[in-house]
């Protein structure tokens, strides 16, 4: 009967449209509210956005207002604001259509000036930074980019030799010709070592002859090869007399002046994917395809006119080492990308977050902002200090790349490694958080967060697994203990000097103050770190000392080594986070830093290892864990601050960052 | 400046009219310029309306051949010589909370631009709900030449133009006529002036602040007028957008000299000498301005361009404000003495340190109105 009373009542409320008890009771409507009108900045975010964006920072919105500007680059109007983002509902011939447009335009401005042929530091770093802006327009951009650029340029330039560079850079930076990197099979991977292409050399006309001799040496995944390029590199084992020298690198033409694909040359497409749809992704096949003598790629390694293998790395190893060199800067654009897909998920679901009510907690009262709710600020703030951590890491990253030197390459290649895994893992469980924090409309392509998961998926596995790479990074801890204790001389480099002092030892009872000191927080990271390591080296030597071989050690071990390699790369990232801090003046800006810091810190500090291996009691991990819900609550007053500080143009976020209710009102459909 | 109260209210009329409030800015023969005194009385003006229930609507003209030229900058050097750079800055403060009440403001404001219409005079105009063009409209931002740059947040609205027109606009200080204005959003109806008295009358008949309803009255006198044949907007887009896109002042004069070799052009080559002839530091300041207001809203547009309006009044870092209002406006030999002379004698830190706060214990950043208060409509803080 009280249903049915309530639903009468219902009923009549409908009919008869009560006026409301007193003029001065809120609009039934919600509105929105912009969140620069309730939330304040206490700090400087042009001060804070320099900092983390470390360089270029004119250059960059240079380029975003390029992109702003062009139709080509299809802005919308929702919501009274101009959004720019490709169409994603094109076909997927028309999406590689645009993505060649929009590099055609980029070009004609003089986007990629000097890019391949200038020299030193400045112009690395603006090559990164044009890098990370085009990544924020769209990953097909940025991949498309990254190929001829990096993998096709890069080849040419770190494994060419003089010829190759006249020839081939000019060309290439004003995109005369189009490049392309043939190096994964359908059958070969990452392990590159085991590619079934062949070369051999006909010493009768001086020509390599390339050969795709069964369907498992097809090459896979040929970014630009589908569609647009003109000319690929192609990884491939050299036979020379009989003998296999291992892999090199050969230029091959594969489309003539007409776009028509060459003779001896098959192409086919890869096919429709989860992402990165604008990217013309294809599979060729060589038909003993003939290339001049000069064609190979000869700074490693060359082979005379009549024939014979000349190199001046003997040892194939090193050699094949040699060949991996332009990966490496690939390695550290994917990163430093990364972060920023971070970045642009973060600001749009923390200002949804700031603007978005759910739930009342009495009757009649207003709802509570999603951000508001403890549990969501759990989930956000957390993910923001992390953001801030790779920022720094990303920073370092580049650094240490343009400031190489071949003693270097050893620290590039481990830390690159290490912070690819990392932050494009990170990206992903990033995403993946802010799609579910912005509910339903995290749905939508045009709000851009839960899209971009599809579209940077592929960074987990591209330019290196991320599982491999974190093995690698274990051996070459392993590698580093081992020389030290052999030669019995101290640990030097990869910031692991604490390995040389004592053992930190953790206090019975943590402080709030203790928490949060960056002493305590190091000792804590470092402590993990070095007892893993230590454990890890005992468990492979045991191993080994039961009769397994060195790798299949290293293999049984994974569990342990996959732990190192996490707790090698948090406590890098934690280090470049101190050294950030500490090059700021006291003030607003490095006390809210001084914050995230330890946030970033507590984070990693609750990672199952720590319990698992007991460097923290039972009684440490609750303290951790309060002392995070704390200062998740005092960082919800910077939330805005901090997302603005990433630097993403409104135009580059999405509706739902703005006024939604705008954008999807009647008047707009 | 010795005048008096009522001289001074004199130089703004008020007309009430039921709900909407006609305000005219009478000092025609000086073109309308704005001096401080009419600037505060605007903003006495829009304050007090915001909150003034009978009222529903403010319409702004100018009496005369212009609209307004912009602020009354050759009285505020005076004032200047005679006092301290912070009377400049403080005059700029001053517009500068104006236009952002205009920008933020919660009712309608119909601008009737039937006249010339410039700096500041754009300033307390286009950042308002509608703007009225006729063919008498005459628009221009010349703050370059003046060694000042263009501001009243002209960072935002250049900066949303098509393309890259607003680098053009701010950079030369060419002239956009009613036609070209509303091709490019900067006016949002082209009424022809013999049709003004009777839209002047319809809108006072209105009781509503309802844009829907101010619109559909003005496009009822409005038509559609054709762009002239040699407009830029007509013709020169296209280049426009490949040397005016470019990364740097340096990079764009290279890039409209190779477009002059390839086809010669007066069009091309006069553009080239007004470049030349403007004030370098003006020119690479405002560039930085509009990159950076191009991402940025109305109210970090201001407080950028009160930064660099301090410094250019200070003149710590360059004179080239005195020296332009000296060859422009005083001795008028035309012939500025800019220092630095050229271009490539402004790197980027020189021009960073516009950017910055000024070194100055009384100085302290733009403060804008808390416009949290007012239910602020969803046009009301970006319009362009």
């Amino acid at each position: 009967m009280d249903r049915a009373f309530q639903r009468t009542q219902i009923l009549t409320n409908h009919l008869l449209q009560f006026s409301p008890p007193s003029p001065l009771s809120s609009n039934a409507c919600l509105s929105y509210s912009p969140p620069e009108l309730s939330e304040s900045y206490a700090f400087d975010v042009k001060e804070m956005r320099k900092l983390i964006d470390g360089h270029n920072v004119e250059e960059r919105d240079w380029l975003f207002g390029l992109m702003r500007q062009s139709k080509l680059f299809n802005p919308e109007e929702k919501g009274g604001k101009v959004f720019v983002s490709p169409d994603y509902n094109q076909s997927t011939e028309q999406q590689r259509e645009m993505t060649w447009k929009r590099i055609e335009h980029l070009l004609e401005r003089g986007a990629f000036k000097g890019w391949l042929t200038e020299e030193g530091e400045e112009i690395e770093m603006r090559k990164f930074a044009g890098f990370e802006v085009s990544s924020i327009y769209d990953h097909s951009l940025f991949t498309k980019l990254g190929v001829h650029f990096f993998l096709w340029g890069g080849a040419i330039k770190f494994l060419g030799t003089k010829h190759h560079h006249e020839k081939w850079l000019r060309d290439t930076e004003n995109y005369s010709i189009k490049g392309c990197f043939a190096m994964t099979e359908l059958g070969h991977g990452s392990n590159v070592r085991g590619v079934e292409t062949v070369t051999t050399y006909d010493s009768n006309t001086g020509e390599f002859v390339i050969n795709t001799p069964c369907e498992t040496a097809q090459k896979y995944w040929i970014g630009g090869a589908a569609n647009h390029a003109t000319h690929t590199v192609v990884f491939s084992q050299l036979h020379i007399n009989g003998t296999n020298q291992g892999v090199h690198a050969f230029i091959v033409q594969i489309r003539d002046a007409d776009g028509n694909i060459c003779p001896n040359v098959r192409i086919a497409d890869c096919g429709h994917k989860i992402g990165l749809n604008g990217v013309d992704n294809g599979r060729i096949w060589f038909d003993n395809v003939r290339v001049p003598r000069e064609n190979l790629l000869n700074s490693v390694a060359d082979v005379s006119p009549d024939g014979k293998y000349l190199s001046s790395i003997e040892n194939p190893d090193q050699r094949f080492a040699a060949f991996m060199a332009p990966l490496t800067v690939g390695r550290v654009n994917i990163a430093c990308s990364s972060v920023y897909q971070s970045k642009v998920a973060l600001a749009i679901s923390v200002r949804y977050a700031l603007t978005r009510r759910a739930f009342s907690l009495k009757p009649n009262e207003p709802e509570v902002l999603l951000l508001d709710y403890p549990s969501h600020q759990r989930r956000l703030i957390p993910l923001i200090a992390k953001t801030y951590a790779m920022s720094f890491a990303a920073n370092y990253l580049k650094m240490l790349y343009v400031k190489r030197t071949p003693q270097s390459n050893k620290i590039i290649h481990i830390v690159s490694s290490s912070f690819k895994a990392t932050f494009t893992w990170t990206n992903m469980q990033i995403l993946q958080e802010c799609r579910e924090a912005c509910g339903g409309q995290g749905l939508k392509t045009e709000n851009r967060v839960g899209h971009l998961k599809g579209e940077y998926d592929v960074q987990s596995t591209f330019e290196g697994d991320n599982n491999i790479l974190m093995q690698q990074v274990s051996k070459a801890l392993f590698a580093e203990y081992m020389a030290a204790q052999k030669r019995n001389k101290a640990f030097k480099g990869l910031g692991l000097e604490h390995m040389n002092k004592p053992c930190p030892i953790i206090p019975s009872q943590l402080t709030s103050s203790t928490l949060r000191s960056s002493q305590f927080l190091m000792d804590a990271l470092c402590l993990r770190e070095r007892d893993l390591l230590n454990r890890f080296v005992a468990d492979v030597s045991k191993c080994k000392s039961e009769g397994e071989s060195t790798q299949q050690a290293f293999l049984m071990c994974y569990q342990l080594a996959e732990d190192l390699g996490r707790a090698f790369s948090d406590r890098a990232i934690f280090q470049t986070f101190i050294e950030a801090e500490a090059t700021l003046p006291a003030g607003s800006l490095k006390d809210v830093l001084g914050t995230l810091r330890s946030l970033y810190a507590l984070i990693c500090l609750e990672d199952a290892s720590y319990v698992r291996y007991g460097y923290l009691s039972v009684e440490n991990g609750a303290s951790v864990r309060r002392e995070i819900t704390k200062i998740c609550s005092e960082l919800r007053p910077h939330a805005l601050a901090l997302v603005t500080s990433f630097g993403i143009p409104d135009a580059f976020l999405s509706p739902i960052a703005f006024n939604w209710i705008e954008a999807n009102s009647w008047s707009s459909v | 400046m010795a005048s008096s109260v009522s001289s001074q209210q004199d130089k703004v009329l008020v007309e009430a009219n039921s709900f909407a409030r006609i305000i005219t800015l009478n000092r025609p023969k000086q073109l309308n310029a704005l001096s401080f005194q009419m600037i505060s009385r605007l903003l006495e003006l829009f304050l007090a309306y915001e909150e003034d229930p009978n009222v529903k609507l403010i319409i702004l003209k100018g009496k005369g051949r212009a609209f307004s030229v912009g602020g009354d900058v050759a009285t505020l050097v005076r004032d200047m010589r005679a006092d301290d750079w912070r009377v400049g800055a403080n005059f700029f403060s001053q517009v500068f909370k104006l236009i952002y009440l205009i920008a933020t403001y919660s009712k309608p404001q119909v601008s009737i631009l039937n006249g010339i219409v410039m700096g500041g005079g754009a300033g307390i105009s286009v950042h308002g709900r509608f703007r009225v063009a006729t063919e008498n409209t005459s628009f221009a931002m010349p703050e370059a030449a003046l060694g000042l740059f263009p501001d009243v947040a002209a960072s935002y609205f250049l900066s949303r133009f098509p393309g890259f027109l607003g680098e053009y606009v701010g950079l030369t200080g060419s002239r956009l006529d009613g036609a070209e204005m509303l091709a490019c959003g900067l006016a949002t109806h082209f009424v022809p002036s013999a049709k003004l008295p009777l839209l002047e009358a319809a809108l006072c008949d209105v009781d509503s602040s309802d844009p829907v309803i101010i619109s559909s009255i003005i496009d009822q006198y409005s038509k559609q007028p054709s762009l002239k044949e040699l407009s830029v907007y007509n013709r020169r887009l296209d280049v426009i957008d490949r040397c005016f896109s470019q990364r740097t002042v340096e990079e764009i004069i290279s890039a409209l000299e190779r477009e002059d070799v390839h086809q010669s052009d007066s069009w091309i080559s006069a553009t080239i000498q007004t470049l030349k002839k403007s004030s370098p530091t003006s020119l690479k300041i405002f560039l930085r301005s509009i990159r950076e207001g191009r991402l940025q809203g109305v109210g970090q547009c201001l407080v950028r361009e009160y930064r660099m309006v301090s410094h250019v009044m200070q003149g710590e870092l360059s004179k080239d404000f005195f020296e332009g209002c000296r060859a422009t406006l005083l001795d008028k030999d035309k012939n500025p003495n800019w220092e630095p002379s050229k271009l490539e004698l402004i790197d980027d830190a020189r021009v960073d340190c516009y950017f910055c706060k000024v070194k100055h214990e009384e100085w302290e950043d733009l403060k804008l109105p808390n416009r949290s208060q007012f239910e602020l409509p969803p046009y009301a803080i970006a319009k362009l």
